[in-house]
C-alpha cells in the first residue's frame, strides 16, 4: 500500500518539474566567441561532382565555443548577423548535423554549422595545459 | 573531579541545571581560547606584508536600443564582454560612469582639400563652443592643422578666447597632417589622463585624407586606444560621393568608441550626441583575462535582448605586470 502510494505521488509530481528538465534541449554555456570565416569546406559528393563554388565570401561569421556537460562544440553562424544571446546557459539540440540554439525563450531557434567537437574531459585537459603554459610564460617574463 | 560530576548528574534536578551550564561554558571557553590564539598570531602577522595585484579592465560604454535611443534600465546581466574571444559575464563593478570633467580638444582641418567647406567648419566650431553647457572643471582646447604643422589656437579655457578673429589669422592651405594632428591632440589630453572621472574627447573636423603625416593611422589608433580617448569625427566630405577619407574617419570613430557625424548635420547634432553619450555612459570593470597578447580586442554583446547595441573602444593594450615577490621581514 505504502509503495503504491509513493508511486502515485511520484507520478503526480512529474508535471510539476520545470519544463527544461524534461525537454528535448541540452544546456550549455558559450565561453568563447570570435568573428571568423563563413565558408566551411564542402565535403563528399557535392565537392567531387557539384557545380564549381562561387568566390569565397568576404563576410565574417560568428564562431562560438559551446561547452556542455559532456561535449564541447565549435559552431559557426551562417551570416555576420547570426548572433546568439550570450546568457549564462543556453538551450540547444542537435538536428541533422546542425546545432539548433533556442533564442527568445523558445519562440524560435537558430541553426549553426558544427565546425568541431571534442569531449568535455579532453577539453578540460587542454585548458589546464594552456593555463599552466601561460602561467609559466608570465613568470619567465617577469623574471627577465 | 569526574566522580564529583558523576554524583551530581545522578540527581535529576541537578542534571537539569548543570547540563545547560556545561554547554555554555564549553562554547565560551572555545571562543576565549580562539581569541587568545588570534591575539598572539596577530602580533606575529603584523610583521608580514602581503602584496597582491589584480589587473582590472575598466571599460566605458554606451547602450542604445534598435532606434538608437539610450537604454536607461540596463542591468549587469544584460551584457557580456568578449575580451580577446573570452566571454566575460562576471563583472567586478557595473554602473553609470561618473564622467564629471570633460577634456575636449577640437581639431580643425585647415588644409587645401577642405578649403571649400572651411567657412561652414569654422561656423560649426564657434557655435559648438558657444552653446556647450560647460562646467567650471571642463577643459577645452582648439587646434588647427595644415601644411606640415599643428597650430594651437587656444588651450584650457577656449570659451572666452576662441573668436572668429583668432581663426581668421591662422595658417591655411597645403597638405593634410591629419594623423600627426590627432597625435598632438592626444598628447594634450594625456596630461589629465588617468583620472577616472575625466572624459578625454577629440572632436575632429576633417575630410579624413591624410597626405603628409609622419605617424601612421595604425600608430595613432594604438595610442588613442592606449589613452582611452574618444573621437567624434565630423566628416566634411560630400555625403553623395563616398571617399577613402570617410572610411578613415569612420574607422577612427568606431575604434575609439566615438561616432562619425556629417558636417551638414550641424553643430547642434554634434553637441546633442556628445552630451547624450556623457549622460548615458556606463562603466564596467572586470578582472583581466589571461592572454599572451598585449592587445586585447573588445566586443560587447547582449545576453538576452538582441536588439540592444553597445558602443565602446575596440580594444586596449596591457603592460605586462611584474612578478611581485612576497617578502617576510
Amino acid at each position: 500500500m505504502k509503495r503504491s502510494l509513493s508511486l502515485v505521488f511520484l507520478f503526480c509530481s512529474l508535471p510539476g518539474l520545470p519544463a527544461a528538465q524534461i525537454s528535448i534541449y541540452q544546456h550549455g554555456t558559450v565561453v568563447r566567441m570570435h568573428m571568423g570565416d563563413c565558408v566551411l569546406a564542402p565535403r563528399g559528393f557535392m565537392m567531387a561532382f557539384g557545380a564549381p563554388a562561387g568566390p569565397p565570401s568576404q563576410d565574417s561569421c560568428p564562431e562560438y565555443t559551446l561547452v556542455s556537460n559532456t561535449v564541447v562544440f565549435v559552431i559557426v553562424g551562417k551570416s555576420s548577423t547570426q548572433l546568439i544571446p550570450l546568457t549564462e546557459t543556453i538551450d540547444f539540440r542537435l538536428q541533422k548535423n546542425e546545432l539548433a540554439v533556442r533564442v527568445d525563450d523558445a519562440r524560435r531557434e537558430t541553426k549553426f554549422t558544427i565546425k568541431d567537437m571534442i569531449t568535455r574531459s579532453e577539453w578540460d585537459r587542454i585548458q589546464r595545459h594552456i593555463d599552466e603554459r601561460m602561467r609559466t610564460t608570465e613568470v619567465h617574463e617577469a623574471e627577465r | 573531579m569526574f566522580n564529583f560530576l558523576g554524583t551530581m548528574l545522578r540527581h535529576q534536578w541537578l542534571r537539569r541545571l548543570l547540563l545547560p551550564l556545561l554547554l555554555v561554558t564549553t562554547i565560551c571557553a572555545n571562543r576565549l581560547l580562539f581569541a587568545l590564539s588570534t591575539a598572539s598570531d596577530s602580533q606575529e602577522s603584523s610583521n608580514l606584508t602581503y602584496h597582491s595585484s589584480v589587473s582590472e579592465v575598466r571599460l566605458v560604454f554606451f547602450a542604445t536600443d534598435e532606434h538608437n535611443r539610450p537604454v536607461e534600465a540596463l542591468q549587469q546581466d544584460d551584457v557580456a564582454v568578449i575580451d580577446n574571444e573570452t566571454v566575460i559575464r562576471d563583472f567586478r563593478s557595473f554602473g553609470p560612469a561618473a564622467l564629471v570633467k570633460l577634456d575636449v580638444t577640437v581639431l580643425m582641418d585647415f588644409s587645401e582639400s577642405v578649403l571649400p567647406q572651411l567657412q561652414q567648419e569654422i561656423t560649426n566650431v564657434l557655435q559648438l563652443i558657444a552653446q556647450w553647457p560647460w562646467n567650471p572643471t571642463d577643459n577645452v582646447s582648439v587646434l588647427s592643422f595644415s601644411g606640415t604643422e599643428v597650430h594651437l589656437l587656444c588651450t584650457g579655457d577656449c570659451r572666452s578666447w576662441f573668436t572668429a578673429d583668432r581663426v581668421a589669422s591662422s595658417a591655411r592651405g597645403g597638405p593634410t597632417p591629419l594623423f600627426d594632428a590627432i597625435d598632438t591632440a592626444r598628447n594634450l589630453l594625456n596630461q589629465r589622463a588617468g583620472q577616472p572621472e575625466v572624459w578625454p574627447v577629440i572632436i575632429l573636423f576633417s575630410d579624413g585624407d591624410d597626405t603628409i603625416s609622419k605617424a601612421s593611422l595604425r600608430e595613432v589608433l594604438e595610442k588613442i586606444l592606449a589613452n582611452g580617448v574618444q573621437v567624434y569625427a565630423i566628416d566634411v566630405n560630400n555625403p553623395e560621393q563616398p571617399s577613402n577619407g570617410t572610411a578613415t574617419l569612420q574607422k577612427i570613430a568606431d575604434d575609439s568608441g566615438g561616432r562619425r557625424i556629417r558636417l551638414g548635420e550641424g553643430a547642434l547634432r554634434i553637441l546633442n550626441d556628445v552630451i547624450a553619450d556623457l549622460h548615458s555612459a556606463r562603466v564596467v570593470t572586470y578582472v583581466l583575462p589571461e592572454s599572451n597578447s598585449d592587445f586585447h580586442s573588445i566586443r560587447m554583446l547582449p545576453t538576452r535582448d538582441l536588439s540592444l547595441q553597445f558602443r565602446s573602444r575596440r580594444g586596449y593594450y596591457i603592460t605586462r605586470p611584474t612578478l611581485i615577490r612576497r617578502t617576510v621581514p
